[in-house]
């Protein structure tokens, strides 16, 4: 077990240290991100109470299809330089593969998230900063790179690549982005918690399924 | 499993009639809705339809589990088939559904949950058929397709339960509250010909296209063989 959790950090760390050092997958993620941002101000020239109830939503779509854009990169170096072989001799167990991109996936999310909110609370001059809306969205993060990275596993390894990952994933992803819209609608107009508690529970139990599911198949993605 | 097909040919026979005969139960014997009229028949079609894309994608998910665990590429055939035919019906639910909901709504679509529901399945289908476009080897693509139907399967319900959290205007046939749609005997038997006679169409629909798949491996097989007799290259699989 220990040296399970021991692979678990070591192939985080080397995630995270290629994106360190190369700065290639966040730059243009978040360069894509307050881009968005800005067509979105012209694309909706609301007021600023109609503006208030369509954060939630905008953040969200700005932040999943940036998350999306990461996603297509996030396996290439295994597949261009063929170490998924390597990967699966040296690992005890290869459900820690998928594991370990699941994690650095989320925490590249986590640092988008950080980053969009504060700049959207700056250019639109609204407090998005609400500890409530914090947890929405990284529960969102959760099922967005639970089902994105067991996707883009099986896209990385097809013809059309980077093609293929958004009509893949944007169905499966459903019920997530309903849930994050509408919990973040509640949070941010001050309703009352139990009228979107129900989402937030989705939101928990589409994350579990689709690790569960992932962590159990993700044999075949990658072994013949 | 390509010779002929006896069996085969007298279900698939006994399917083109039983679709007739619901057809025409559907024109002469099924009653006109009172306050709805003619357009109200197009339901009959609808349902069955809608049922066959949702069985469509409960076979694929079978088939792709099977697949996983026996590595047979037959149960590769019956999901990819299953999905094809599953596209085709979504389609044809959604469609007959606008043509009800025009009169009876006002409106040709709205974002009702079941309306939701059925098309971004369908759109799960088309990514299901794109992705295995997208691989060339036939394990990788059976072993990625059944990944891919498991998790299409387990989403397409939660999303009709999120969707069914907003409000719904869709009529409740079967196990509704104040929703109801009510409906005489004439009506139940209609539309349990439809179902039968759609159900056994499908059946028919998927053995001969799981069919046409094996013949097509088989061909892939013969070609890939000549190929390597030619250039007297060892192909391997």
């Amino acid at each position: 077990m220990k040296n399970w959790f021991g692979t678990l950090k070591a192939l985080v760390w080397k995630d995270l240290l290629q994106e360190w050092r190369s700065k290639d997958m966040l730059t243009s993620m978040l360069a894509f991100a307050i881009l968005s941002l800005f067509i979105f101000n012209y694309a909706m020239e609301l007021d600023p109470l109609q503006r208030a109830e369509l954060a939630p939503g905008v953040i969200w779509v700005v932040i999943m299809f940036s998350g999306t854009l990461g996603l297509n990169r996030s396996f290439l170096a295994e597949q261009e330089q063929g170490s998924f072989d390597a990967l699966v001799m040296a690992v005890p167990d290869v459900a820690v593969i998928w594991l370990a991109k699941q994690i650095s996936n989320f925490l590249i999310m986590l640092i988008l998230i950080l980053i969009t909110l504060p700049v959207y609370s700056v250019l639109y001059n609204q407090n998005l900063f609400v500890p409530l809306f914090l947890i929405v969205l990284i529960l969102g993060a959760w099922g967005f790179s639970a089902a994105g990275t067991l996707i883009s596993g099986m896209t990385v390894q097809t013809r059309m690549r980077d093609l293929l990952l958004p009509v893949l994933l944007f169905p499966v992803l459903m019920p997530v982005n309903m849930a994050v819209v509408k919990a973040g609608q509640g949070v941010i107009s001050g309703a009352d918690f139990s009228t979107y508690q129900v989402w937030i529970s989705i939101l928990i139990v589409y994350g579990i399924i689709m690790t569960t599911i992932s962590l159990l198949v993700f044999d075949y993605v990658i072994r013949e | 499993m390509l010779s002929e097909n006896k069996p085969l040919k007298t279900l698939t026979f006994l399917s083109i009639l039983l679709v007739l005969l619901a057809f025409l139960m559907v024109i002469f014997y099924a009653p006109v809705e009172l306050n709805m009229g003619m357009v109200q028949k197009v339901f009959y079609f609808h349902v069955s339809a809608a049922w066959l894309g949702m069985l469509a994608f409960l076979v694929a998910a079978i088939s792709g589990i099977l697949f996983l665990s026996k590595k047979n590429l037959l149960y590769d055939h019956i999901a990819a088939s299953s999905v094809e035919i599953g596209l085709l019906f979504t389609a044809i639910a959604n469609f007959t559904g606008m043509i009800w909901a025009r009169p009876i709504w006002n409106t040709w679509w709205t974002w009702d949950p079941r309306l939701t529901t059925m098309t971004i399945m369908a759109f799960t289908y088309i990514a299901f058929i794109l992705l295995r476009r997208g691989i060339d080897e036939p394990y990788k693509k059976a072993r990625f397709g059944a990944i891919y139907a498991l998790v299409g399967f387990v989403s397409v319900p939660i999303t009709f339960f999120s969707a069914r959290l907003l409000r719904t205007i869709h009529p409740i046939i079967i196990g509704g509250g104040s929703g109801e749609m009510a409906m005489t005997s004439r009506m139940y038997q209609t539309m349990a010909a439809g179902l039968v006679a759609f159900t056994l169409l499908f059946v028919v629909l998927l053995w001969q296209r799981t069919r046409l798949a094996e013949a097509a491996a088989v061909i892939d097989r013969l070609k890939a063989e000549q190929n390597a007799e030619e250039f007297g290259e060892v192909e391997n699989g």
